[in-house]
Protein backbone atom coordinates (compact mmCIF):
# COMPACT_ATOMS: atom_id res chain seq x y z
CA UNK A 1 0.00 0.00 0.00
CA UNK A 2 1.20 3.78 -0.45
CA UNK A 3 0.07 6.96 1.34
CA UNK A 4 -0.33 10.30 0.50
CA UNK A 5 -1.29 13.18 2.51
CA UNK A 6 -3.46 15.57 0.72
CA UNK A 7 -4.01 19.73 2.03
CA UNK A 8 -7.78 20.24 2.52
CA UNK A 9 -9.41 24.11 2.92
CA UNK A 10 -12.67 24.33 3.75
CA UNK A 11 -12.82 22.45 7.09
CA UNK A 12 -14.39 24.15 10.02
CA UNK A 13 -15.66 21.29 12.63
CA UNK A 14 -15.63 18.09 13.48
CA UNK A 15 -18.65 17.08 11.33
CA UNK A 16 -16.79 18.15 8.43
CA UNK A 17 -13.63 15.78 9.53
CA UNK A 18 -16.23 12.96 9.95
CA UNK A 19 -17.69 13.36 6.15
CA UNK A 20 -14.57 13.56 4.87
CA UNK A 21 -13.62 10.19 6.81
CA UNK A 22 -16.80 8.40 6.15
CA UNK A 23 -16.95 9.48 2.46
CA UNK A 24 -13.15 8.22 1.45
CA UNK A 25 -12.91 5.64 3.78
CA UNK A 26 -15.88 3.28 1.91
CA UNK A 27 -13.67 3.92 -1.61
CA UNK A 28 -12.69 0.44 -2.25
CA UNK A 29 -8.48 0.37 -2.22
CA UNK A 30 -8.71 2.59 0.63
CA UNK A 31 -7.13 1.21 3.83
CA UNK A 32 -7.61 4.54 6.25
CA UNK A 33 -7.38 7.46 6.19
CA UNK A 34 -7.18 10.34 9.07
CA UNK A 35 -8.19 13.37 8.86
CA UNK A 36 -6.56 16.47 10.66
CA UNK A 37 -8.50 19.64 11.47
CA UNK A 38 -5.45 21.66 12.65
CA UNK A 39 -2.73 20.52 10.30
CA UNK A 40 -5.51 20.53 7.18
CA UNK A 41 -4.86 17.44 5.76
CA UNK A 42 -6.31 13.73 5.30
CA UNK A 43 -3.15 11.06 5.40
CA UNK A 44 -4.70 8.62 3.17
CA UNK A 45 -3.03 4.73 3.17
CA UNK A 46 -4.44 3.12 -0.39
CA UNK A 47 -4.05 0.42 -2.81
CA UNK A 48 -2.01 2.15 -5.69
CA UNK A 49 -3.56 -0.47 -7.92
CA UNK A 50 -7.17 1.36 -7.19
CA UNK A 51 -6.97 4.35 -6.22
CA UNK A 52 -4.32 7.01 -6.72
CA UNK A 53 -3.42 10.47 -5.45
CA UNK A 54 -5.08 12.70 -7.66
CA UNK A 55 -8.36 9.94 -7.53
CA UNK A 56 -8.52 10.26 -4.27
CA UNK A 57 -8.13 14.55 -4.29
CA UNK A 58 -10.50 14.40 -6.60
CA UNK A 59 -13.41 12.69 -4.23
CA UNK A 60 -12.43 15.43 -1.59
CA UNK A 61 -13.20 17.84 -4.28
CA UNK A 62 -16.28 16.43 -5.34
CA UNK A 63 -17.38 17.14 -1.33
CA UNK A 64 -17.15 21.06 -1.87
CA UNK A 65 -13.75 21.22 -0.16
CA UNK A 66 -10.70 22.60 -1.93
CA UNK A 67 -8.08 19.51 -1.90
CA UNK A 68 -4.94 19.25 -3.60
CA UNK A 69 -1.72 16.70 -2.79
CA UNK A 70 0.62 17.62 -0.49
CA UNK A 71 4.53 18.32 -1.77
CA UNK B 1 -38.10 27.32 -12.71
CA UNK B 2 -39.35 24.72 -10.11
CA UNK B 3 -37.97 25.58 -6.83
CA UNK B 4 -37.27 22.47 -4.38
CA UNK B 5 -36.53 22.48 -0.57
CA UNK B 6 -33.92 20.75 0.91
CA UNK B 7 -33.13 18.99 4.42
CA UNK B 8 -29.37 19.22 4.49
CA UNK B 9 -27.53 18.29 7.79
CA UNK B 10 -25.35 21.24 8.25
CA UNK B 11 -23.63 22.42 11.48
CA UNK B 12 -21.62 25.65 10.47
CA UNK B 13 -20.10 27.37 7.90
CA UNK B 14 -18.00 24.84 6.56
CA UNK B 15 -20.93 22.85 6.09
CA UNK B 16 -23.07 25.50 3.86
CA UNK B 17 -19.32 26.27 2.54
CA UNK B 18 -18.90 23.07 1.17
CA UNK B 19 -23.14 22.85 -0.02
CA UNK B 20 -22.28 25.58 -1.88
CA UNK B 21 -19.13 24.48 -3.68
CA UNK B 22 -21.02 21.66 -4.70
CA UNK B 23 -23.65 23.57 -6.37
CA UNK B 24 -21.73 25.85 -8.39
CA UNK B 25 -19.91 23.08 -9.50
CA UNK B 26 -23.59 21.15 -10.82
CA UNK B 27 -24.61 24.46 -12.16
CA UNK B 28 -27.60 26.10 -13.70
CA UNK B 29 -28.89 26.53 -10.56
CA UNK B 30 -29.84 29.49 -7.94
CA UNK B 31 -30.21 28.89 -4.20
CA UNK B 32 -31.00 29.80 -1.04
CA UNK B 33 -28.96 28.32 1.98
CA UNK B 34 -30.49 28.66 5.87
CA UNK B 35 -28.05 27.43 7.93
CA UNK B 36 -30.52 27.81 11.19
CA UNK B 37 -32.73 25.42 10.01
CA UNK B 38 -30.36 23.36 7.64
CA UNK B 39 -32.68 24.00 4.82
CA UNK B 40 -31.34 24.67 1.55
CA UNK B 41 -33.57 25.74 -1.43
CA UNK B 42 -32.87 25.12 -4.96
CA UNK B 43 -34.78 26.68 -7.90
CA UNK B 44 -33.24 24.67 -11.30
CA UNK B 45 -34.49 22.51 -14.09
CA UNK B 46 -32.06 19.83 -13.10
CA UNK B 47 -34.66 16.90 -11.98
CA UNK B 48 -34.96 16.14 -7.53
CA UNK B 49 -32.69 13.23 -7.98
CA UNK B 50 -30.23 15.25 -9.51
CA UNK B 51 -30.10 17.77 -7.12
CA UNK B 52 -30.17 15.65 -3.85
CA UNK B 53 -27.21 13.37 -5.04
CA UNK B 54 -25.63 16.66 -5.54
CA UNK B 55 -26.10 17.43 -2.30
CA UNK B 56 -25.55 14.02 -0.50
CA UNK B 57 -21.96 14.42 -2.19
CA UNK B 58 -20.72 16.70 1.02
CA UNK B 59 -21.31 13.60 2.90
CA UNK B 60 -24.06 15.03 5.19
CA UNK B 61 -27.21 13.87 5.34
CA UNK B 62 -30.00 15.22 2.75
CA UNK B 63 -33.54 14.90 2.23
CA UNK B 64 -36.17 16.04 -0.09
CA UNK B 65 -38.48 18.34 1.23
CA UNK B 66 -41.34 19.11 -1.07
CA UNK B 67 -41.63 21.95 -3.45
CA UNK B 68 -42.31 25.43 -2.52
CU1 LIG C 1 -17.59 21.38 9.78
CU1 LIG D 1 -19.81 22.31 9.46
Amino acid sequence: AESVVVCVEGMTCSSCIQSIENQVGKLSGVHSVKVSLGDKNAAIIYDPKLQTPESLKEVIDDMGFVAAPAD
Amino acid sequence: MPKHEFFVDMTCEGCSNAVTRVLNKLGAVQFDIDLSNKKVTIESDHNVDTLLETLKKTGKNASYLGDK
